[in-house]
């Protein structure tokens, strides 16, 4: 087995992931803390432009598969071309954003090559020839240390915002890989849907099942990616009640995310869910109004730096661990804090 | 149709969770419940057989006292159920549990496989994409809306912005999110029924796999330690809505965010 390091770029319909920018900024780390070469697996359209991406955050080598087949098929195809590559050239380790992508593909190459995997990685140290890794338990009440045995490749799984974006500048070799054909058993993607209007303002608009959703505007930042976050829950009472949300992540520039209790009622889209079974995020300020602070929750963006709570009930849980804790009524507050920074910034 | 929903017993998420010496979660009997994300399979595994017939069969890879979980499952419905427990299992990774899930699916037959999309215990979400490629077939992940027709099954899957539509041929596996249903209660008379269905034990030796390829010797992985997570916040409390806004924009300015 090598000494090398490669980094699963995540592209969807030819738009590169923030998150494989961080595992390839890691991977190019590891690769030198371990004497080996660097490489990213880059699959779908416009991988050139994901090359470049990702030879700047510092890795030598991008095998590059251009083919619309991985847009068409969820996780074979990727899965198929990932383990072709580890068999060919048996990296010591494959960093994978911890996304819904990273996770199906990556289970699916360990279980077809037996490799060691482990997929919820908050942070790693290197120790002698292997890696430690910190893997929030709990909630995020604990924190455990865990190490790959045995023999081969191991997949490594990245928390979102796990690893920062180094773009230290570089070029990467492209090696061009071939696609699979398309697939006789594989789940075809036959259709998006539910994005018309996707560019216009956040607004209420209808779930496939007919109940009113929010749908906040698509332009704000991704919810991995913010350094502002205004996020709601339960406290809103409803779909309409993100329209003061949105108007106060307008008013900041934030993006809009949302507690699992709202996603759960159908009010906002899971998309928005921030907690352990959503979005781990790590904006600057995080701002949760009407959200009790489930633990949960906590787990998904407990690292913010700045935790601003907003809540009619003093006993919420949120109110033990936010940096500035106001009880009382949103409904009121809300729009009062919209108007003060919009007169603040003059806008 | 054949339907087989893969449950797990989950410790109870407000049970006091903690390490045993052997650096593995200790599980107690009396926290132990149905994976909370499992119920939605059950729901929809339930719904499609009032819609298209057949069986239902719960699968669950577990300790002997799992008997009773799946108990509880099938007091909401089903026809039968199987668990697969055997000391050798003990400590297996997720590969090592789909490895035994992929063989008991092969053994008891489906034409539709369902999971919950992650666990409560660890969040890992992955062991149903692994046993899909295990069995060669697709796998239809985190569907919020699932219909079959005929010999193709087509869910709504959620994605950045709306839904995806993505289709495979039977046989076929779905992972379910909660936006798909609304899980039953089971009845009384669910309950008095449950206690009659059959319910098989199986060991790894009636799978025929090899206890290398499963259990604590066949992980890759391994814990090595933990530590609590202390917290360090200012905690600076503002009662009341006069005031409050304001409070919050000098807050933001004294941290250099506006």
């Amino acid at each position: 087995m090598s000494n090398d390091v490669w980094a699963l770029a995540e592209i969807s319909y030819g738009k590169l992931a923030g998150i494989s920018l961080q595992v390839a900024s890691k991977a190019a780390e590891l690769a030198s803390a371990f004497g080996g070469v660097s490489a990213a697996v880059a699959m779908g359209v416009n991988t050139a432009a994901a090359a470049e991406e990702l030879g700047a955050c510092g890795v030598g080598k991008v095998y590059a598969s251009e083919s619309q087949v991985y847009d068409n098929y969820l996780v074979q195809p990727a899965a198929e071309t990932l383990a072709g590559l580890i068999q060919q050239h048996q990296p010591k380790l494959v960093l994978f954003g911890g996304t819904n992508f990273g996770r199906d593909v990556a289970a699916r190459v360990a279980a077809r090559l037996s490799l060691g995997l482990e997929y919820n990685v908050g942070d790693l140290a290197v120790e002698g020839d292997h890696v430690v890794m910190s893997v929030p338990a709990f909630g995020g009440s604990q924190i455990v240390k865990m190490t790959f045995r045995g023999e081969g490749t191991n997949l490594l799984g990245a928390r979102p915002n796990a690893f920062p974006t180094n773009r230290v500048g570089g070029t990467a070799a492209v090696e061009a890989v071939p696609a699979p054909d398309a697939l006789s058993r594989g789940a075809k993607v036959t259709g998006p849907f539910g994005t018309e209007g996707a560019e216009q303002a956040g607004h209420l608009g209808k779930a496939p099942d007919g109940h009113d959703i929010w749908m906040p505007a698509a332009t704000r930042a991704k919810l991995e990616e913010a350094q502002i976050i205004v996020s709601g829950g339960r406290g809103l009472g409803g779909p309409q009640g993100f329209a003061q949300i949105e108007e106060l992540a307008a008013a900041l520039g934030a993006s809009v995310g949302a507690s699992r209790a709202a996603v759960d009622a159908g009010w906002i889209p899971y998309a928005h869910q921030v907690g352990q079974t959503g979005k781990t995020v790590k904006p600057t300020v995080y701002i949760a109004c009407g959200i009790s602070g489930a633990v949960q929750h906590k787990a998904g963006m407990g690292t913010a730096s700045l935790i601003v709570a907003i809540n009619k009930d003093k006993d919420a849980p949120i109110f033990s661990f936010c940096d500035l804790g106001v009880v009382g009524d949103l409904n009121v507050i809300v729009p009062q804090l919209t108007a003060a920074v919009k007169q603040r910034k003059g806008t | 149709m054949n339907i087989v929903v893969c449950v797990k017993e989950t410790p109870s998420t407000t049970a006091e969770k903690r390490f045993g010496p052997d650096m593995r979660l200790e599980r107690r009997k009396e926290d132990a419940i149905i994976n909370p994300f499992d119920e939605y399979a059950i729901e929809e595994g339930l719904r499609q057989q009032e819609k298209h017939g057949g069986e239902v069969t719960f699968l669950c890879m577990g300790p002997a006292t799992a008997t009773e979980m799946l108990r509880r499952a099938l007091a909401m419905g089903g026809d039968r159920a199987v668990l697969v427990s055997d000391p050798a299992l003990a400590g297996s990774d997720a590969i090592g549990t789909a490895r035994v899930l992929a063989a008991a699916l092969e053994k008891i037959g489906f034409d539709l496989a369902l999971f919950g999309s992650a666990a409560a215990d660890a969040y890992g979400g992955v062991v149903p994409s692994a046993v899909a490629e295990l069995l060669g077939q697709p796998l239809l992940s985190f569907a919020s809306q699932l219909d079959i027709e005929g010999a193709s099954a087509k869910i709504q899957r959620q994605a950045e912005i709306g839904f995806n539509v993505v289709e495979a041929g039977l046989p076929v596996l779905v992972s379910v999110v909660k936006a798909i249903n609304e899980p039953r209660y089971p009845s009384m008379k669910g309950i008095m029924a449950s206690k009659r269905k059959p319910l098989d034990t199986l060991s790894l030796a009636d799978l025929a796999l090899d206890a290398a390829t499963v259990g604590a010797a066949a992980a890759r992985e391994q814990v090595v330690g933990a530590e609590k997570v202390a917290s360090q916040r200012r905690g600076e409390v503002y009662i009341g809505n006069e005031g409050a806004a304001d409070r919050v924009v000098a807050f933001l300015v004294e941290q250099k965010v506006l």
